[in-house]
């Protein structure tokens, strides 16, 4: 069976208006699917940089990154945007969600990006059942300034499993939220990869980190694997 | 029904989204705008009207598009032979002048000539020392007025036009009241006679009697005024319309034609080949009645007519109007199309402070999969919609405008009388606002589309 996900020495170098910084300096990394994957580092380290290349938002400069076996290194803007919506599923710190939409509409964000097309009945069967499978459905109709942080950051990975992605990547995605409900967003996420959903988590905590199954961290633009605390 | 993609219905979702969460916005977008596309509205609404008036008065006078009119040559067996070939046939009309009086006999009339009863046109058609004389031909000049005249008493002098075959067909009078003269049925002993407004005034303001005298004849027929018609001469004359057989009758006795005197119903003879009685000077013929016409010149040259000097001329209003209209319609649309331009400004200016509120609107639509080329249409559609939205509005204010105007200046233009709202300039407003809405959101969607995905990930 071919891994999910498979980075073969991923290189990445930032220019800027200050001298080329090379963030990434041959990348390793192997996920299968229902993998879960934390990938730690202090600021600067290049997770978020590790991160776009693998939802596709930016291209390498040097390596090979392969899809489900397939060379996705140097795919076309297009190609890679209906297979940003077909594989992945993405949540961020901030939960980036339309302040003048409902839960609803804004997980049904991800049904209507010209990439297929659902009928009004079938996209909202869907995008409840996204909302049942994170515990907020009640809360459909409401705005998301009528919701609390925990419950925003919960539409935002409904919003990440309503096209029932194969790989999960989640950026900081407890980084506003407190302990407690930090938790039930990490026991979310682990709950996707049951059904065999790769999860790739950068985060700063290391307590979050070791519900993972493998915990890496990017050090000097290389992933190792993690032995002691990160400090943050 | 047409099913829409899956990319222009989620564009068209997603920019509706965005104008209901940008309400105020897409409302300032839409006054910017609004100006513009009524001005291009109001410029081909009113480009419509002016031809449509201009064509109608033309219409009226001449003929309407298309129209053939055959100068008939003087020859005393011209109007037998007219009347004989057109009888009974369609998309031709011949026809004459001639004056009568209506009124009390032997008198001089209100309006001698048949001129206006408005004063500012009284001198027009020979009221005072000269009076209208019309001969054969249709020519119609001035003659002094015999000093020896009876008295004034209540009649009205009406120009009048005889005819073989409507002449409506050619010269589509408006109908203001009553009804215009029946060709089907059998020529009355108590002629039909249609007046124009100017003539109708005349007999509204004053009890005349009914009897009818046809210039040079010696008995007195009793009218009947069925109808009154804008013939668009406005206040100029009073003129009739009479059926040349109703009217024959009533001429003088040496006037008509041996063959045809007496011939009774559907057969109407010449009443007039002497200068000022009737007699038909000209046809009107439609196209495709070159037959006819040929009919009608071979007749003529038999019976020893100077055919050599019958001469046509085609009526083709439109295409004599078409240039000025034209260079009128370019300079005021080059006007509307700076108000416009204007409006395109404001879409422009709201769409790219829009654009830099949703850097990461954008970033996040593209990074759950949407296409930049979606993104692109997204941000069109709104601005399209916008337009559209517009130009909407625009539409029902000229609506709103036309009706209006219409309302209040029917009376001076009767021929907006019977015009509605063109839908040429609806068009022309739809069209203004998705182009305004396609140039002003452009420059947007392609900043929109350039938004990098990472945006959400340094966020």
């Amino acid at each position: 069976m071919n891994p999910l996900i498979q980075l073969t020495g991923v290189t990445k170098t930032l220019k800027g208006q200050e001298e080329p910084r090379q963030i990434l300096a041959g990348v390793d990394l192997t996920v299968n699917p229902g993998d879960s994957v934390a990938i730690l580092g202090r600021s600067g380290s290049g997770k978020s940089t590790l991160l776009s290349l693998l939802g596709l938002f930016d291209r390498a400069d040097g390596g090979q990154y392969l899809l489900n076996g397939n060379d996705i290194t140097s795919l076309p803007e297009r190609k890679a945007a209906v297979l940003r919506s077909a594989e992945f599923g993405f949540v961020f710190q901030r939960f980036f969600l339309l302040k003048h939409l409902t839960a609803a509409q804004n997980v049904a964000m991800a049904l209507v990006n010209g990439q297929g097309w659902l009928p009004a009945r079938k996209r909202k069967a869907k995008v409840m059942a996204a909302l049942e499978k994170v515990g907020i459905a009640h809360l459909a109709k409401n705005k998301p300034t009528r919701l609390s942080g925990g419950e925003q950051q919960r539409v935002a990975i409904a919003r990440a499993l309503v096209r029932e992605p194969k790989v999960l990547l989640a950026d900081e995605p407890t980084g506003a939220l407190d302990t407690e409900t930090a938790e039930l967003v990490i026991d979310v996420l682990l709950a996707a990869t049951y059904s065999g959903c790769g999860l790739i988590l950068v985060t700063h905590d290391r307590q979050h980190a070791d519900r993972m199954a493998r915990v890496l961290r990017l050090t000097d633009g290389r992933l190792s694997r993690a032995n002691e605390r990160v400090l943050t | 029904m047409i099913r829409m993609s899956g990319k222009f219905r989620s564009s068209l979702i997603i920019g509706g989204q965005g104008i209901r969460a940008r309400k105020l916005r897409t409302l300032l977008s839409m006054v910017s705008l609004f100006l513009g596309v009524l001005a291009v509205i109001a410029v081909q609404a009113g480009g419509q009207v002016a031809e449509k008036a201009m064509l109608a008065d033309i219409e009226l006078q001449r003929g309407i598009d298309g129209t053939e009119s055959l100068y008939l040559p003087q020859h005393e067996k011209t109007s037998q032979i007219v009347q004989e070939t057109l009888q009974g046939k369609k998309g031709v009309s011949a026809f004459g002048s001639t004056q009568i009086t209506i009124g009390e006999p032997n008198t001089t009339p209100l309006n001698p000539g048949g001129s206006s009863f408005d004063p500012r046109y009284s001198s027009f058609g020979g009221s005072g020392r000269y009076t209208t004389v019309c001969d054969a031909s249709g020519m119609c000049y001035g003659k002094p007025v015999d000093e020896k005249q009876p008295p004034k008493g209540a009649a009205i002098e009406l120009r009048t036009t005889t005819m073989i075959g409507d002449i409506r067909q050619f010269r589509p009078f408006r109908l203001v009241s009553g009804q215009w003269l029946d060709f089907d049925s059998a020529p009355s002993m108590s002629p039909q006679i249609v007046l124009n407004t100017a003539a109708a005034e005349g007999f509204k303001n004053n009890k005349i009697p009914a009897e009818l005298h046809v210039q040079g004849g010696t008995k007195n027929a009793t009218p009947r005024i069925v109808g009154v018609v804008d013939d668009g001469q406005g206040a100029y004359s009073a003129t009739a319309y009479v059926r040349a057989d109703e009217l024959q009758n009533w001429a003088p006795a040496e006037a008509k034609p041996p063959a045809a005197a007496g011939a009774g119903k559907g057969a109407p003879a010449n009443f007039g080949r002497s200068s000022g009685s009737g007699g038909l000077s000209s046809v009107f013929l439609a196209p495709g009645s070159e037959g006819i016409k040929q009919t009608l010149k071979a007749r003529l040259a038999a019976a020893g007519a100077e055919v050599d000097g019958m001469s046509s001329q085609r009526t083709n209003p439109k295409k004599q109007m078409e240039s000025m209209l034209n260079l009128m319609k370019i300079i005021f649309l080059a006007m509307a199309s700076l108000v416009l331009l204007i409006g395109v400004a404001g879409i422009l200016n709201v769409g790219l402070a829009t654009v830099g509120e949703r850097v990461e609107e954008f970033a996040l639509r593209r990074a759950v999969g949407t296409s930049r080329m979606l993104l692109t249409f997204i941000v069109l559609s709104e601005t399209l919609l916008t337009g559209l939205l517009t130009a909407l509005a625009a539409i029902g204010a000229g609506v709103i405008g036309f009706e209006v105007a219409a309302m209040m200046l029917s009376g001076k233009l009767p021929a907006l009388a019977d015009m509605s709202f063109p839908w040429e300039a609806g068009m022309a407003g739809v069209i203004a606002g998705l182009v305004a809405g396609l140039l002003g959101g452009l420059i947007p969607a392609i900043r929109a589309a350039r938004i990098p995905i990472s945006t959400v990930m340094r966020a």
